[in-house]
């Protein structure tokens, strides 16, 4: 039995985006956990692997935020065959290799097949590096990695018993991942990647609160340093144990990436600004002012035929 | 006399910016060296120094980069003005306090008249909040003693002109305002902000060559972290504990740049939904059939 689980802090959303993905690939025997958010991730998380973890006949734990969307009906059965491998304890379908913190897309990234949906300016999708088939870059491989996304984590029935979510860590939501894979790799067992398809519905906010995040990065990175080759390494330049040169070098980085942030946004303005003046042109102009009678009747004419249509719609 | 002092690599945009504003406000007797760019901003800067110190009768050396236009006309009044006090080494228009990096602008700024003009996107114009007189002023907004200075424009006092010297062991461009400003604060001298107007022409593209810069500022933050105590400092860990500096550093740099690129997603975004308007109200019925009229009328104007 493979079983499904979200923690939901909006049911609105739940109901939108990790419900129809659940009802799409469950099984008749599969088992839907939806729970309310039991504080942190952490928490959550681990109460959901609770529930099912005497469970005799479980195949794997499905673990998805609310927002995010199953649309692959072959997922089952990636999934199985991702599992046969009895050393994998957890599998994902975004992940990536040489992942030293918490920020794991700064790793090198092997598999991401997913869609980015997001709601903003009118909504839009940003299909990731794996989510077309004909189109994959030469590095895509599914297969072993050093931590996944967690947006989906389908735990083996081995990690549903052995290993729980580190509440101890003092974070709402940020690292669990991480943290999660880091303890998958250290028993000995794998972390892998799966094509699995899915839809991510989320925000272009990708951090909303860097406070936050920036102490789960120092935790995480403070709890594995030493314990895991690689982890809490800096990206580039210093030695690891040069904690000055480190800390100048980390202190300038983000300062000039800040101002990178700045200068990106400047950008953005102003090409919204000559994008809003050629708007402005079009609405302005005579020939559109003059021809806006027909559009509005133009526009009445396909309410009169969308009603019509709506109310034979039972009769058929 | 007030001389003025450019170093250029882009002579049409000398031509275009930095020149006429040295022509508005230039005095009579004023010296104006255009000289080519010798090697590092620093370097430039030193041989326009060398070459005004030789001025007996001089007031100020007005420093300013090849893309920075003056538009005061009162512009020199203003220098003399600010200069008056003997204990002032340097002015400019844009400047901050509690300035602890090559990042000034992470401190509090408490000036800055000047106006960014861009080309991208169809040009455009943004003014600092001290460069607009219809808005209402920023309640931060005054001029005066600061920590350092936005270095497109630097007017240094005789003294300075005499008794210092750019740092050209610091690197290429980076950091050399903020090296002077700590010069200058060290022999005891003021660094001061005053309303001088200007126009940047400077692309949206802040930070051209961002290895350079962090090059250059640890080489400015070793250079003074001793000297002044806050320069290099942190906030959220002790400054002697490098363990945790790096570890907060390097978290905050992971956030910096994961906040970037979900800042060029939402302008992605953004620029799709515009384009998606557009696109709509071009394709329409109603836009395509007058499209002769328009026609006529582009070649009736």
């Amino acid at each position: 039995m493979i079983a499904f689980g979200c923690s939901i802090t909006s049911p609105e959303m739940y109901a939108r985006c990790a419900e129809p993905g659940f009802r799409l690939v469950a099984e008749p025997d599969s088992e839907i956990i939806a729970n309310a958010a039991a504080g942190s991730l952490f928490r959550s998380y681990n109460l959901l692997i609770d529930s099912v973890a005497d469970r005799d006949d479980l195949e794997a734990l499905v673990l998805v935020h609310q927002d995010a969307e199953i649309v692959d009906h072959e997922f089952l059965t990636k999934l199985r065959r991702a599992l046969e491998d009895p050393q994998v304890g957890v599998v994902g379908c975004v992940g990536a290799i040489d992942v030293r913190n918490i920020a794991w897309w700064e790793g090198s990234v092997t598999w991401a097949s997913f869609i980015h949906r997001y709601s903003e300016f009118g909504g839009g999708d940003i299909p990731s590096l794996t989510w077309l088939d004909d189109q994959l870059p030469g590095y895509a491989r599914t297969g072993e990695v050093d931590t996944l996304d967690g947006f989906v984590l389908c735990l083996s029935p081995w990690a549903v018993k052995h290993v729980r979510f580190d509440e101890g860590l003092g974070s709402q939501i940020h690292g669990y991942d991480f943290d999660f894979c880091l303890q998958i790799r250290e028993a000995g067992h794998k972390v892998v990647t799966a094509d699995f398809k899915v839809v991510h519905h989320h925000s272009l906010e990708l951090v909303s609160d860097p406070g936050v995040w920036i102490n789960a990065h120092v935790r995480v990175a403070e709890k594995w340093e030493g314990r895991m080759p690689g982890v809490g390494k800096p990206n580039w330049g210093p030695a690891a144990e040069d904690w000055k040169a480190r800390a100048r070098q980390a202190e300038a980085e983000a300062g000039a990436t800040r101002l990178q942030r700045v200068s990106c946004q400047l950008q953005a303005e102003a090409r919204e600004r000559q994008l809003e003046a050629e708007l402005e042109e079009v609405l302005n102009s005579v020939s559109w002012r003059t021809t806006a009678p027909l559009r509005r009747a133009s526009a009445l004419l396909r309410e009169v035929r969308a009603s019509r249509a709506a109310r034979r719609a039972p009769d058929r | 006399m007030i001389a003025f002092g450019c170093p250029v690599t882009d002579s049409e945009a000398y031509h275009r910016f930095a020149a006429p504003g040295i022509e508005r406000a230039r005095e009579p007797d004023s010296a104006v060296y255009p000289n080519s760019s010798a090697g590092s901003i620093f370097r430039a800067y030193n041989l326009l120094l060398d070459q005004a110190a030789a001025h007996e009768d001089l007031e100020a050396l007005v420093l300013l980069h090849q893309d920075v236009e003056i538009v005061d006309p009162g512009f020199c009044a203003e220098v003399r003005e600010a200069l008056a006090d003997p204990e002032v080494g340097v002015v400019g228009c844009v400047g901050a306090l509690d300035a602890r990096s090559l990042a000034w602008w992470e401190g509090a700024v408490t000036w800055a008249s000047f106006a960014h003009r861009y080309y991208e996107h169809g040009g455009g114009e943004l003014p600092a909040f001290a460069m607009e007189p219809d808005a209402q002023p920023m309640p931060y907004a005054r001029t005066g003693v600061v920590d350092t200075l936005d270095g497109f424009l630097m007017v240094l006092s005789p003294w300075a002109v005499r008794t210092l010297r750019f740092d050209e062991s610091l690197g290429q461009f980076d950091g050399y305002d903020f090296d002077f400003c700590l010069q200058v604060r060290e022999a005891g001298r003021k660094v001061l902000t005053a309303d001088l107007k200007v126009i940047h022409h400077h692309s949206l593209e802040l930070l051209s060559n961002p290895e350079r810069w962090i090059e250059a500022n640890i080489r400015v933050i070793e250079k003074w972290e001793a000297r002044f105590p806050r320069v290099g400092a942190q906030i959220g860990s002790a400054a002697d504990d490098w363990k945790a500096r790096a570890r907060r550093a390097e978290s905050e740099a992971a956030a910096a740049r994961t906040l970037r690129v979900s800042a060029q997603m939402q302008a992605t975004a953004r620029e799709r939904e515009l384009l998606r308007e557009l696109e709509t109200m071009r394709a329409s019925t109603s836009w395509r059939l007058t499209a002769p009229l328009r026609w006529v009328s582009a070649r009736l104007r």
